[in-house]
């Protein structure tokens, strides 16, 4: 099976907003970040600003990176790859851009919400009501989108980027609108232990079936593409979606292995987690194998580049994912910046990576130009990638910092000289991938909009 | 295996279907009907009104509410159960710990104390990198502080029924004037304690650490100079302790040994054997005595075998 593509007669209306979506946000959500940052070591410098108290600047930082950034970035590219990979113009461009704007109201009503307080105060689950029914919609109808495009197809067999991409939009509206609890607009939640295994369940599949499913997609079209090689096997690429869909759906009671809950729901979740294994090998070697001797071809091209270097993330994130279910790596690692640390390779390392690099690999490809800067492109990568690996570094010393002094009997309080320095550090790097945001965000608009002069 | 669209899009949905059977909706059937635990109780009203208040300001995403077998900190003489969150709608449990576990923090300090900490917690932990909530006005800060207070339901009422009563206590003593205010605080202490000495010489490196120590943990309430002075002050009452009064009141090593480990329950003053270790209290108890009381009784009789490690 290869990516073969088919030039077809369209606009790209959708792509290019779902790009334009992800660029602007990533400057919003990443400023989030840096403030948030920086409220951590100079607590009063915002103080008494209710709107942007580090509480509620958090969550929507987190859910801005989610949903605002990484999320319409990767539809972005599939919204340009999938109509190419089926030989038919997407079903409705006016659908498609009309999502993009809904998309965006929702955004903006999101930073609106959490500013005001407005929260359902559970984690990854934030939104209220009816945000919620319009992120369950916004997924809806871009599965309805791909979907009828799948259904006017020209390509017989489907490409493995489109099975991921379908089943990570449907999967999704379907486990956001149960882990919100939709059908209780007032609360959002459950009672008791049972709110925690749901929220959980819900947590983890944001990462599991959608960022995850999303970026696969977007790696399986960028690469052999990119290589200009066949896919290595077909079999590990059916054995890497279905296990994943199976493994990945059971992991997240991992999170509350200190917490009451069922014993064997917790067995279940630490033997899946290392049973991750086996999707994550699935997808990366058949990825791995298929640009082995080819890596000339990915370097030339800063898009493919950046989607390679979010395949090795998913390597480290996952492997390290699988040894923090173990409880007694837990006993570390858990509630401190290790887990931050760990976060931020998954989604800025691997999924953000992926979705700047289905950005930069597309774009060219729907306007017929080179990018408008390759040199900023290439600037933004080592800037994301410095940035992100400084703040694993930085955040996996603090952590081991925190975990150990409290198992040694330190109180939370006597550590946090200890780790001043760790975040000062971690806001230094939040403003290289702040800059970086900005520079992209100006190079992708630049790149979209029709060229009177570009840069090398 | 051929992939078509059907197998993809209702394969995966059968798959999800299968596992939110197995992972959410089985241990719903067991869990949700787990029975309240021995220290649960309803929520008042405020006490409900400061949890929303909690959530709307995120306080969850730094303060956890479950305390776990390994844990050593704030609320660690209790273990949580599934029975403490049978009300908890949602529920917090929080996953970093940039502050404290508070799931037991009910009455761990009296009501002045919060106060002073929600209006800046700088005031009262000089350390600390939580922000100030003096925006939310008092009408919130006072039923957040009842939702505080609330933490560990039974267990908390039952301190905090101590800290009235020791509140009550008091300010009866400091409003009868310094003599019988000092009388009262060091009646309080065991007769051992109170006949000890700082059993350590004074030296330059050992006043540094109390110095350190002191502006880590002291200067909030009791001020640079240990007049009583500092930021936190104004939303104490009784305030916290001028330490210049206590020169010539018989004060020794072992009482403020004493004092600091264990705190004054009822007034702003925590227990710090949590935070500190032995040496650390005397150095600080030490720095204390030398600077602001002028009085030390450092390394005087009955002082035992003179430590290894002194000169």
């Amino acid at each position: 099976m290869t990516a073969e593509t088919k030039e077809i007669p369209a606009s790209y209306a959708t792509a290019k907003a779902f790009c334009l979506t992800s660029a602007f946000w990533m400057m919003v959500a990443t400023f989030y970040g840096l403030l948030g940052a920086t409220e951590l070591i100079a607590p009063d410098l915002t103080a008494n600003i209710g709107g942007i108290v580090f509480g509620r600047v958090r969550p929507t930082h987190i859910n801005l990176v989610l949903f605002g950034f990484v999320t319409p970035g990767l539809l972005g590219a599939a919204f340009f790859f999938i109509p190419r990979l089926l030989g038919t113009p997407l079903y409705s461009e006016r659908l498609g851009v009309f999502t993009a704007l809904a998309w965006n109201a929702a955004l903006v009503a999101l930073v609106a919400t959490l500013a005001m307080g407005l929260t359902q105060g559970r984690e990854y689950a934030e939104l209220i009501w009816p945000i919620d029914v319009a992120v369950v919609l916004v997924f809806a109808l871009t599965f309805f989108n791909f979907t009828m495009t799948v259904a006017r197809r020209q390509e017989k067999i489907l490409y493995v980027s489109v099975w991921y991409v379908l089943a990570g939009c449907i999967l999704t509206a379907c486990t956001y609108a149960l882990g919100n609890v939709i059908w209780r607009p007032n609360s959002g939640a459950l009672v008791g232990i049972p709110d925690a295994i749901l929220l959980w369940f819900y947590g983890h599949n944001v990462f599991g079936l959608l960022l995850t499913p999303l970026s696969a997609g977007v790696t399986y079209y960028v690469i052999p593409r990119a290589t200009r090689a066949p896919l290595y096997s077909h079999t590990l690429s059916l054995l890497g979606f279905w296990s994943l869909i199976v493994v990945y759906t059971h992991i997240g009671t991992h999170h509350l292995l200190q917490v009451p809950v069922p014993t064997w729901l917790k067995v279940v979740a630490i033997v899946d987690s290392v049973a991750m294994v086996i999707p994550v090998m699935a997808f990366l070697i058949n990825i791995w194998y298929t640009a082995k001797g080819k890596l000339g071809e990915i370097h030339a091209d800063v898009g493919a580049k950046f989607v390679f270097t979010g395949t090795i993330m998913y390597f480290f994130v996952s492997i390290q994912g699988s040894f923090m279910a173990l409880p007694d790596v837990q006993r570390v690692t858990h509630f401190n910046n290790w887990v931050v640390a760990h976060a931020h390779i998954g989604v800025l390392g691997f999924a953000g990576m992926i979705a700047l690099g289905g950005i930069y690999f597309t774009i060219p490809k729907m306007t017929g130009r080179p990018l408008f800067s390759r040199f900023l492109a290439d600037f933004q990568y080592w800037m994301v990638l410095i940035g992100m690996v400084g703040f694993t570094i930085v955040l996996t010393i603090a952590g081991l910092i925190q975990g150990n002094a409290w198992l040694n009997g330190e109180t939370v309080y006597r550590v946090l000289p200890q780790i001043h320095v760790y975040y000062v550090t971690r806001a230094g790097l939040g403003l290289l991938i702040f800059t970086s945001a900005l520079l992209g965000f100006y190079n992708i608009v630049r790149s979209l909009l029709p060229q009177r002069g570009a840069m090398p | 295996m051929k992939m078509t669209p059907l197998a993809v899009i209702v394969g995966s949905l059968l798959i999800l279907a299968t596992i939110v059977f197995v992972v959410v909706i089985l241990p719903f059937a067991h869990t949700s009907k787990t029975v309240p635990s021995d220290i649960f109780r309803v929520r008042t009203a405020e006490e409900s009104a400061g949890r929303a208040t909690y959530i709307a300001n995120g306080c969850v995403y730094c303060h956890s509410q479950s305390v776990r077998t390994i844990d050593w900190d704030l609320g660690a003489e209790r273990i949580a159960q599934a029975g403490d969150y049978v009300a908890d709608y949602p529920i917090l449990l929080g996953s970093q710990r940039t502050g404290p576990d508070i799931s037991q923090a009910g009455g761990e300090h009296p009501d002045d104390w919060h106060m002073a900490h929600f209006i800046n917690p700088r005031y009262t932990r000089t350390l600390s990198l939580m922000p100030p909530f003096e925006f939310l006005g008092p009408a919130k800060l006072d039923n957040l502080i009842r939702y505080v207070q609330s933490l560990g339901f039974k267990d908390a009422d039952k301190r905090m029924t101590r800290q009235r009563y020791w509140k009550a206590e008091a300010v009866k003593a400091y409003e009868a004037g310094p003599d019988a205010n000092v009388a009262w605080l060091s009646a309080h202490i065991p007769q051992g304690w109170r006949d000890v000495p700082n059993p350590y010489p004074t030296s330059a490196a050992g006043l540094a650490r109390g110095h350190k120590i002191y502006q880590d943990f002291c200067l909030g309430c009791h001020g640079p100079v240990g007049d009583g002075m500092g930021p936190a002050q104004q939303w104490i009452y009784p305030p916290p302790l001028n330490f210049t009064i206590l020169k010539n009141r018989e004060i020794s090593g072992g009482i403020l040994y004493y004092q600091i480990m264990n705190g004054i329950t009822g007034t702003a003053m925590p227990y710090f054997k949590r935070d500190l270790e032995s040496e650390k209290i005397w150095d600080v108890g030490n720095y204390v005595a030398v600077y602001f009381i002028n009085d030390s009784d450092a390394n005087t009789e009955p002082r035992g075998i003179d430590a290894a490690y002194e000169p």
